[in-house]
């Protein structure tokens, strides 16, 4: 009930906002929203494992991530309230409607205990994104969200052959929502050669939510026009979705012989991933872009953890939260930087610790966090992972791994440091620069903290809960 | 007679591989979709009458006429009426669609089920490789839109397979039709501008 209320709620705040055309009840909609997001979580922490209106479980591994989306919702909201403040109401409460719209889309998507509702809410959340990429109605806006929308499309509809396949395996009429439950029991007697066309097709369908290769270039081309807010959702949040509809199928099939084929596929999928987001770091020429790429390195880090299998399954979950915190806070700090040097362009980018210290301090404590130096959270993280490789002896994954993450090092630390220290390369370029209150970074420094503290103390209810999304490894 | 419409549907897959004009393509995307609305009339015996005639609305309504008539007006406005972008000439394309073809057929009956007929298995999986190839061997937005398409038809055939145990995964299909339809088509489609080829704006 709590979560029928949930939608229909979000749902009418969406409307409303659209259909009363006042900016001030946008703004103080949208901050209840995030309110309500944040007392629906704490209502999920205390109801873990109850399944509501027979689709949705409030399991651990899904809480987990829609724990990191509450702790995101305000940020959000607020960079996006200073991102859209100069637009007209029309434009202003579209974003805004779209806003609430995605984040409810991800919240069902992280609860669905069904592989076909769990589908329709990443199908639906697209729609969501593209409202919201085209927000600045240009044509490079027009062209990133066609492509987006295009290739997430065509991304979906593999990932529903995927489903389609698992169908095929059951084939009965009392399990047409294919909930995992159902499809857990029946999974040992299924032929594996329908298990992995199912799990390839899921892999690459959903892999353009998660930003994994090969479907990554769609959040790469969404990442240069999406407003800095929506950046940090789409590169964290909805990665996260992504992710665990991966991660679900391989569960799922984990108790199956398929269980090595999957890791070696993920393997792959990584170490190509972190290939491709080395290579393009190293002549990235935007900002905004090499971000994403840096998304892509982490999330074919995560895909690494869960082949590794063992302690990699604890390091890709906290890795996915880390990320998410630390590259959100990067992205919000990219609408305070396009504010100043009103570019993302690198070649015209510079100076920027004489023209905003705060944001430059950033900047830099960003870098160390999501380049995994300690004293990051993400380096803990990363150590697992190698732990993970040598005790299974995958000594050749491990030097790639290590070798492509040097070149990441690289390409990221002196692209940085020329924006916060040198002069830009293309100083004709340049304009003066805007004013941007220093206060406005407060909520990068706290999720950068986290991550820092992360590295020293995990939490024990945070443990635990990741514990439990992989419970059935521990046994 | 539902292996006739089948066959015929193949035809038109081959069809597409040789194919340049893209008006051509459009024609042959309703065919399929009328093919498809006298599959799912003629296999679906076992869901509700109600169900029925909803699958079969949309498979004529979408598929048949909304999408080739907005494929038509994207074509014309876009000024562009044939595939001379594309990557691969038309004979290696073909080729490469009869020997999808053969894979299919190979892969097909090492999936043996006992709930799928073979045939649909064969000839959706030739659909889902011909969508894909159309995708990766053309240059043109347009020719990707009906790549997409034919993917959205291998999934639409796929889902008649096993649609009279589970007609749920039909209904949820076909709204990945409608949101092809109305989202990508009529609204982004529509809003490209005319005479885009290709978008190379966003780049490293």
């Amino acid at each position: 009930m709590t979560l029928l209320c949930f939608f229909i709620i979000s749902s009418l705040m969406c409307i409303s906002i659209v259909l009363l055309k006042s900016k001030t009840i946008t703004k103080i909609i949208t901050l209840g929203f995030a309110l309500m997001h944040i007392a629906f979580t704490l209502y999920c922490w205390t109801n873990l494992n109850k399944t509501e209106l027979s689709y949705f479980t409030y399991n651990s591994a899904g809480v987990l991530l829609l724990s990191v989306l509450s702790f995101l919702a305000i940020p959000t909201v607020y960079h996006g309230f200073i991102y859209a403040a100069g637009d007209d109401v029309k434009k202003y409460n579209i974003y805004h409607a779209a806003l609430i719209a995605l984040m409810t889309f991800m919240s069902g998507a992280y609860l669905a205990n069904g592989m076909t509702v769990l589908w329709i809410f990443v199908e639906a959340t697209s729609l969501a994104v593209a409202a919201l990429i085209y927000h600045d109605r240009t044509e490079m806006a027009l062209e990133a969200t066609w492509k987006y929308v295009f290739i997430c499309s065509t991304g979906i509809a593999l990932a529903y052959l995927g489903i389609l396949f698992l169908g095929f395996i059951y084939g009965r009429e009392d399990a047409a929502n294919l909930s995992f439950t159902s499809l857990a029991n029946i999974i040992n007697q299924a032929n594996p050669m329908y298990l992995k066309i199912a799990f390839i097709f899921v892999l690459v369908g959903f892999s353009t939510k998660m930003g994994l290769f090969p479907m990554h270039t769609v959040t790469i081309d969404a990442h240069s026009v999406a407003p800095p807010p929506i950046s940090a959702l789409i590169s964290t949040t909805l990665m996260n979705v992504g992710f665990l509809a991966i991660f679900r199928v391989y569960t799922l099939f984990s108790s199956s012989p398929i269980l090595p084929f999957m890791n070696h596929v993920l393997i792959l999928a990584g170490i190509l991933s972190l290939l491709i987001a080395a290579g393009y770091m190293l002549k990235a020429k935007h900002l905004k872009r090499m971000l994403a790429y840096s998304s892509l390195e982490n999330m074919g880090l995560v895909a690494i953890a869960v082949g590794v299998g063992g302690v990699g399954y604890y390091a890709a979950l906290l890795l996915l939260v880390l990320h998410s915190l630390t590259k959100s806070s990067l992205f919000y700090q990219m609408g305070q930087l396009s504010r100043v040097l009103h570019t993302f362009k690198l070649d015209e980018s510079g100076r920027y610790m004489k023209l905003y210290p705060a944001g430059a301090l950033v900047l830099i404590i960003g870098m160390i966090c999501i380049l995994a130096i300690p004293p990051s959270g993400l380096f803990i993280m990363e150590f697992m992972i190698f732990k993970g490789l040598v005790f299974n002896d995958q000594w050749f994954i491990l030097i790639i791994t290590i070798l492509l993450l040097c070149f990441v090092i690289y390409a990221m630390s002196t692209r940085i440091m020329h924006i916060i220290f040198s002069d830009p390369r293309n100083e004709d370029s340049l304009r003066p620069p805007d004013k941007v209150n220093p206060a406005e970074t407060i909520s990068q420094f706290v999720l950068l903290g986290v991550v820092i503290i992360m590295c020293f103390y995990q939490p024990p209810f945070l443990v635990d809960l990741i514990n439990q999304s992989i419970s059935i490894f521990l046994k | 007679m539902v292996n006739y419409l089948i066959v015929l549907f193949a035809i038109t897959l081959v069809y597409f591989a040789s194919a340049e004009r893209l008006i051509i393509y459009s024609r042959l995307i309703g065919l399929q979709g009328l093919l498809l609305c006298g599959i799912a009339l003629i296999e679906l015996k076992e869901v509700s009458t109600v169900n029925l005639i909803f699958i079969a609305s949309e498979s004529l309504v979408f598929k048949a006429l909304l999408i080739p008539y907005l494929l038509v007006r994207i074509i014309n406005r876009s000024g562009v009426s044939k595939v001379h972008h594309q990557a691969m000439p038309g004979f290696y394309l073909l080729i490469l669609s009869i020997f999808a073809l053969l894979i299919s057929v190979v892969l097909a009956n090492s999936l043996i089920n006992p709930f799928i007929n073979t045939i649909y298995m064969a000839i959706a999986l030739f659909t889902l490789f011909t969508g894909l190839l159309l995708i990766v061997t053309h240059r043109l937005i347009i020719s990707h839109l009906i790549g997409f398409l034919i993917i959205e038809n291998a999934i639409f055939m796929f889902s008649l397979a096993v649609g009279n145990k589970m007609p749920m995964l039909i209904n949820i299909g076909i709204l990945l039709d409608i949101f092809a339809g109305v989202l990508i088509l009529g609204f982004f489609g529509l809003r490209l501008k005319p005479h885009t080829n290709e978008l190379t704006t966003l780049k490293d």
